[in-house]
């Protein structure tokens, strides 16, 4: 706790470049990008948007994860804009100004030159970053994990570069050079900044409660919960940051200035994803890119929608914990949760409750939880064998684009697979709230499973919902999908039946 | 060896792989700069009742608040018609426009400053869109025409006809680099400014015209640019001008860098169309009268606007022959940012309009689009002049067209795709081929000159000036192999230097494609003259050497970094030593060159001449992939064919090539500018404006050239290639078009641009209906 005898630490540990950096004051709430190009005058790292939606300001963050003889730093790339220096104690971070060694190219660097990968340049170096960062991991598109010598592939380089926008060169350049890099050449980071001294630095601060002031401003970054449900109780007005890819977004557009900040990111309990009797667990601080690699071959469903989450630098921040309580109506994540019946643990300073998600929410951005709570974790039925789970997400753009709509269904048939027994149906942007289709789910119980069917369902389900017209759509577009989506779910069942 | 034909890399690529490569934001900030914001228009039309600055004045660390009353030029511009206020004066005429201009120590006391001003304007009704703005008869500038033969009997005559509405939409440049400025003052009030411009002569007139100063008392430079697309041509001015004024008053240096969203918010962007279109063809689909009328959606004033309207005419064949034609042109005043140059010019808006015609011919005549595209194709005469009567020379489309229907499959795709969708009941396909012929030249004739500046040292390394600038198309890396190679060093031995007026005049915008051949042109011009000084002297000095020649300065070569007489190769002196022996023997290492493109008049009164210097070609087929559900497109595989002479550089051509395509292909596929009905644009960031994603880009990319060396009377048998493939991107909603009217059973079916998912997925609903209505009629009569 952090009035406990322990000593909290006033500044932030952050490595750069392998260079240590002691961040205090105004600087800890500086964002990571700015304290790079402001006070550190690295410009190197671009800026664009300023919302972690074109990656020109990628960075790699090295953490200290758990390995076979001891810790070692994980590299995953991030966007610099949306993190704040509170965010970043106790990690590595590696920006563009330090690839070179002895004054040479990187081997990605070098292919990106000889390629022709680069043309105006401006989002090169986030390129650069984002892609030595998939060659550190083990093909998973958000990085991480071991690598071990094979080149990068057109498949790699596609999931793993959605993050980078890049409206000069069109790609294929890009992808020429990442698919050229030769791995064995390549020095791993851990080569240039070897992993040792920093792991134990980070090690010997591992229980460390961080407490840094500036100007009337503070901000927590306790290491446990319960560090900081008691900040939390003495402050119940500060802002919760987990990823910050919510609230990095609206700090920079002025949309927000907190004073007071609980940050989640070193609390452990929060982390971790598992499963157990047929119920998978995760910390509400674990990041997509986590629950991303958990549930591939677990729920291949929700797995291939987070693939389209976002981006890998927004899914190596953005946490399950932050999805839910941001309560946005078109929430990734949300309708899977509310068809599975998932229930949110969460944590104050008596104890902890359970919640139905489909009770949590009542109305637009607002839900059941105190101003002295959190949300610890997520408890989340998986399918059995006899339910049938579809995910669905429509948006302008397939990758890194926020939904115009989202649906999940979830149908149980009768033994002789032609009655339905039972089906949930949740819709998202299509009210101001995720959405359950009560009549839509009890005019198909007892129903053959049928197109006919389903084309009635799709009817009754347009007058459950209540779109409106905005940036994503309008609203006719919405009510359309609200309704082709149960036909679409028709067809990917039968084709799936009869293969 | 020569370096012209090497795909060596771009001269920057080194600095923009390290974060190493500066923009005018990662440049440090002198002690005292200032950081200039500004404050724009809350409306998108009316009158300013009042504006009160008193607040923003006492704001701690705010050091200056500007109005239009702070200029002491004038307060109006405009590179065509001089109609653009730099601070709104008495009414505001779309949301955002500058009304006042703070300076801070820090960018947050500037933007506090921003906050503390109050402006209040008596709103009046905004026209927005091209329609209200024909009811209400408010254009810019004059109608254009381009006529040819007799449409009206033709029409009348045709055995087929079709006629309608085709609108495409407008689009964001989006260059990553927002628009951006550094003022420094000079001595005696004189400015420099650096400035993310494609467009350094404009820039400085403009400045030295609103500052009340002489353009010999402005130089602007750049560097280089983080994407320009056209975004850069005009609209860098207003930004460079807010900074300079800053600049001007305090005697401080002042930056200014748009956030992005205010960069999207505030500056112009490619225009939306709306063409009411008639097409009379015969039963083979030929096109023997066709008549047009453009409006495009101009915004609050002129900019490039009438140029560009002036493109989008002498596009409206593209790559096919029409024999009597009637085309209109009006740009429509509206209550938006003025709308700008991007990438094509006008020229996009008027080839979807014709390829549009091209699907709509072949759905009425139930034949495929290919082959009436390949009727209507530009052949041999009578059938080679444009409806402005220009010739259509060394003409290699008729061959692209049959090449690449040959290397991509083309018919059996057809077959194959159309297969798909009779018995596919969740997806759809769709597969088109598009050509593009793209004038290449200024249609204002006088923008086509170039000049450069070319220094040769004593070490025998290379500095060149020219007008030319650098966003990422690679010109200066093709102007240093052309260098190079003239005097017959190795690239590293010449470096093209920052874009300045001090050094290269009166230039051009790098734009129209014609960044390369212009200013190349100029630095061979340049070279010349230096290589023949050289090669007098070194005919001299080899004689001396060598007796048993007579001099000669036409058998010196300049070759393998060395100088030497052709006829003894072996007495050769390396480069490097030679420029030095010249310098002491007085030789003259220094020249500026020039160009103008010969042979290239337009009469913009009578519709008629050769506004172009030659045309680049090409075809694409796109096939594309459709969810019938949620209208979900997927372009799955892109087969072009391009005729762009001989690459000056492969790497960079590619890069441009594919690059514009899907560039092209986002414009006609999937962005879209959302506006509320105040006139606020509502995608005004990445995360609502969606460019394409690496996922987006073909999984299958075939991309070849025709080998054309026919092109000599340009630099190096080169042609321009930045504009041309952003057009071959409407072959994706081609394709679009062609799986939408499978599903209404082949028959046509409109459809605008974007093919977004949207739109696919509501005109695929209104088939859907239609053919239930049918459906039901049937049941009910029988
Ligand atoms: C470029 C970009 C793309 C995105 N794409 C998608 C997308 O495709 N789909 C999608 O659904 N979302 C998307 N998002 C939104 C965002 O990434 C997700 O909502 C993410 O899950 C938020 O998690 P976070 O940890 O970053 O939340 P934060 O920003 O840290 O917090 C969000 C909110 O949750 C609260 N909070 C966080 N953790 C807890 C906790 N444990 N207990 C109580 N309250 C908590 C915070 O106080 C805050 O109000 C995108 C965002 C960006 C910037
Ligand atoms: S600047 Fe665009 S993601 Fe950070
Ligand atoms: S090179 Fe210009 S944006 Fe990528």
């Amino acid at each position: 706790m952090l009035q406990s005898a322990k000593p909290t630490r006033d500044h932030l540990l952050v490595y750069l470049n392998g260079e240590r950096h002691e961040v205090a004051g105004t600087d800890a709430f500086l964002t990571l990008s700015d304290y790079l190009r402001l006070r550190l005058v690295q410009v190197g790292t671009k800026i664009v948007c300023s919302e972690g939606d074109c990656g020109a300001c990628s960075v790699l963050v090295g953490r200290v994860e758990e390995a076979p003889g001891g810790g070692k730093l994980v590299y995953r790339a991030i966007d610099s804009c949306i993190a704040f220096m509170y965010q970043l104690d106790r990690a590595h971070v590696i920006s563009v100004e330090g690839l070179k060694r002895n004054g040479l190219l990187s081997p990605v660097q070098d292919a990106m030159v000889k390629c022709h990968g680069s043309q105006c340049g401006f989002c090169t170096p986030g390129f650069v970053m984002a892609m030595t960062g998939l060659l550190e991991g083990d093909g998973a598109s958000t990085g991480g994990g071991d690598r071990r010598g094979e080149a990068l592939t057109c498949d790699e380089l596609r999931a793993g570069l959605t993050g980078n926008l890049c409206r000069c060169t069109g790609y294929i350049q890009i992808m020429d050079a990442g698919c050229s890099v030769d791995p064995g050449k390549t020095a791993r980071l851990s080569e240039l900044y070897p992993d040792g001294p920093m792991v134990e630095i980070f090690d010997s601060h591992a229980q460390d409660d961080v407490v840094v002031t500036d100007d009337g401003r503070t901000v927590a970054v306790p290491a446990s919960l319960d560090a900081a449900l008691t900040f939390k109780t003495k402050h119940p007005g500060c802002t919760v940051v987990a990823g910050a890819t919510d609230i990095g977004v609206q700090r920079n557009k002025g949309k927000i200035d907190p004073r007071e900040v609980l940050c989640l990111a070193n609390v452990g309990e929060l982390k971790g994803v598992g499963h157990e009797g047929g119920t998978l667990t995760t910390g509400a601080g674990e990041r997509w890119s986590g629950v991303e690699r958990y549930v591939e071959d677990l729920v291949p469903q929700f797995h291939d929608i987070l693939t389209v989450f976002g981006s890998p630098q927004i899914r190596n921040m953005g946490t399950i914990g932050g999805n839910i309580a941001n309560a946005s109506p078109i929430a990734d994540s949300v309708p899977f949760l509310f068809v599975m019946g998932a229930e949110l643990e969460i944590a104050g300073p008596t104890g902890t409750r359970r919640v139905d998600i489909n009770n949590f929410y009542q109305g637009y951005k607002k839900f059941d939880l105190r101003p002295d709570e959190l949300i610890a974790r997520v408890h989340i039925p998986l399918p059995t064998e006899a339910q049938t789970l579809k995910l669905y997400k429509v948006s302008r753009r397939r990758d890194l684009d926020i939904s115009t709509f989202t649906a999940a269904v979830l149908m149980e048939l009768d033994d002789a697979g032609e009655t339905i027994k039972g089906v949930r149906i949740a819709y998202g942007g299509a009210a101001p709230v995720v959405l359950r289709l009560p009549k839509t789910e009890a005019f198909l119980a007892g129903k053959v499973f049928g197109e006919d069917v389903l084309h009635e369902a799709g009817h009754l389900a347009r007058t459950e919902v209540t779109p409106i017209s905005d940036v994503r759509g309008s609203a006719d577009f919405r009510l359309q999908l609200a309704e082709n989506i149960l036909l679409r779910f028709y067809h990917d069942c039968a084709q799936k039946m009869t293969v | 060896m020569p370096t012209v034909g090497q795909p060596i890399p771009h001269d920057s690529a080194n600095g923009h792989v390290t974060g190493e490569a500066l923009y005018i934001e990662d440049i440090r900030p002198v002690v005292d700069e200032l950081y200039v914001e500004f404050v724009g228009s809350p409306v998108a039309c009316g009158k300013i009742v009042s504006v009160d600055l008193a607040q923003a004045k006492k704001e701690p660390g705010v050091v200056g608040v500007y109005t239009y009353q702070d200029v002491l030029g004038h307060n109006l511009f405009g590179p065509v018609i001089c109609d653009e206020p730099f601070l709104a004066e008495s009414r505001v005429d779309y949301v955002g426009q500058p009304i006042v201009v703070i300076a801070g120590k820090t960018l947050e006391a500037a933007r506090r400053g921003c906050r503390a001003v109050k402006i209040e304007v008596a709103p009046e009704p905004a026209v927005l869109d091209i329609d209200t703005a024909i009811e209400k008869q408010q254009f810019i500038g004059p109608e254009r025409r381009i006529d040819r033969g007799d449409f009206d009997s033709a029409w009348k005559n045709a055995g087929h006809k079709i006629e309608g509405t085709f609108e495409s939409g407008g689009q964001e440049q989006f260059y990553l680099e927002s628009q951006s400025a550094i003022a420094y003052p000079g001595e005696q009030g004189q400015i420099v400014v650096e400035s993310s411009t494609q467009n350094p002569t404009e820039t400085q007139a403009v400045l030295a015209e609103v500052l009340g100063l002489k353009m010999h008392e402005v130089v602007v430079t750049c560097k280089r640019m983080g994407g320009g697309f056209g975004g850069k041509e005009t609209q860098g001015v207003i930004p460079a001008l807010m900074a300079a004024l800053v600049s001007q008053k305090t005697g401080r240096a002042a930056r200014i860098v748009y956030t992005k969203d205010d960069d999207m918010k505030v500056t112009g962007k490619r225009h939306a169309y709306k063409t009411w279109y008639q097409a009379g063809f015969d039963s083979e689909g030929r096109l023997t009268a066709v008549k047009m009328d453009y409006y495009s959606n101009g915004g609050a004033s002129a900019d490039l606007s009438t140029g560009i309207m002036e493109r989008t005419l002498l596009h409206a064949d593209n790559a096919y022959y029409l024999p009597n034609v009637k085309t209109c042109g009006r740009i429509c005043k509206t209550n938006l940012p003025p709308n700008t140059a991007f990438r094509g010019f006008g020229g996009p808006q008027a080839v979807a309009v014709i390829e549009n015609i091209m699907q709509e011919v072949a759905a009425h005549l139930g034949k495929d689009a290919f082959d009436v595209r390949r009727v209507n194709c530009y052949g041999d005469a009578p059938r080679n002049t444009t409806p402005y009567e220009q010739e259509v020379t060394s003409n290699l489309l008729p061959e692209i067209f049959d090449k690449l229907a040959e290397t991509s499959d083309y018919k059996a795709r057809l077959a194959e795709v159309e297969d798909f969708n009779l018995t596919s009941r969740t997806q759809l396909r769709g597969i088109a081929m598009t050509a593009v012929k793209f004038g290449i030249s200024f249609t204002t004739k006088f923008l086509n000159q170039g000049n450069a500046l070319v220094s040769v040292y004593t070490d025998g390394t290379v500095q060149v000036s020219t007008g030319a600038t650098e966003m990422g198309q690679g010109v200066n890396t093709k102007i240093r192999q052309i260098v190079a190679d003239e005097f017959g060093i190795g690239v590293e031995k010449v470096l093209v230097m920052t874009t300045s007026t001090e050094k290269s005049i009166n230039t051009s915008p790098t734009a129209a494609s014609a960044g390369t051949d212009l200013n190349g042109a100029a630095a061979v011009h340049a070279c010349a003259q230096i290589k023949q000084r050289m090669a007098d002297y070194a005919a001299k000095l080899f004689n001396e050497n060598n007796p048993t020649h007579k001099p000669s300065a036409d058998d010196i070569r300049f070759e393998g970094g060395h100088v030497f007489d052709r006829r003894s190769p072996d007495h050769s002196i390396p480069f490097g030593e030679f420029t030095n022996q010249a310098r002491m023997a007085r030789v003259d290492l220094g020249a500026r060159g020039f160009y103008k493109t010969p042979g290239i008049d337009f009469d913009r009164e009578a519709g008629r001449g050769n506004p172009f210097f030659y045309f680049t070609t090409g075809c694409a087929v796109s096939e594309v992939l459709i969810d019938r559900f949620t209208g979900d497109l997927c372009v799955e595989r892109v087969d072009m064919l391009m005729d762009i002479g001989r690459m000056i550089n492969p790497g960079i051509d590619h890069g441009q090539v594919i690059g514009g395509f899907i560039q092209g292909m986002g414009w006609a596929t999937a962005e879209c500018l959302v506006y509320n009905d105040a006139g606020e644009l509502l995608s005004y960031s990445p995360t609502t404006y969606k460019i394409p994603n690496i996922t987006d880009v073909p999984e299958t990319f075939n991309l070849a050239f025709m080998d054309n060396g026919a092109n000599a009377q340009n630099i190096r048998s080169s042609k321009a290639v930045g504009e041309p493939p952003l057009l071959l991107g409407l072959s994706a909603w081609a394709a679009a078009k062609h799986a939408v009217s499978c599903a209404a059973g082949k028959q046509s079916a409109s459809m605008k641009l974007p093919a977004t998912n949207e739109e696919i997925l509501m005109c695929l609903t209104r088939i859907e209906n239609t053919r239930r209505e049918a459906d039901k009629r049937q049941t009910s009569t029988r």
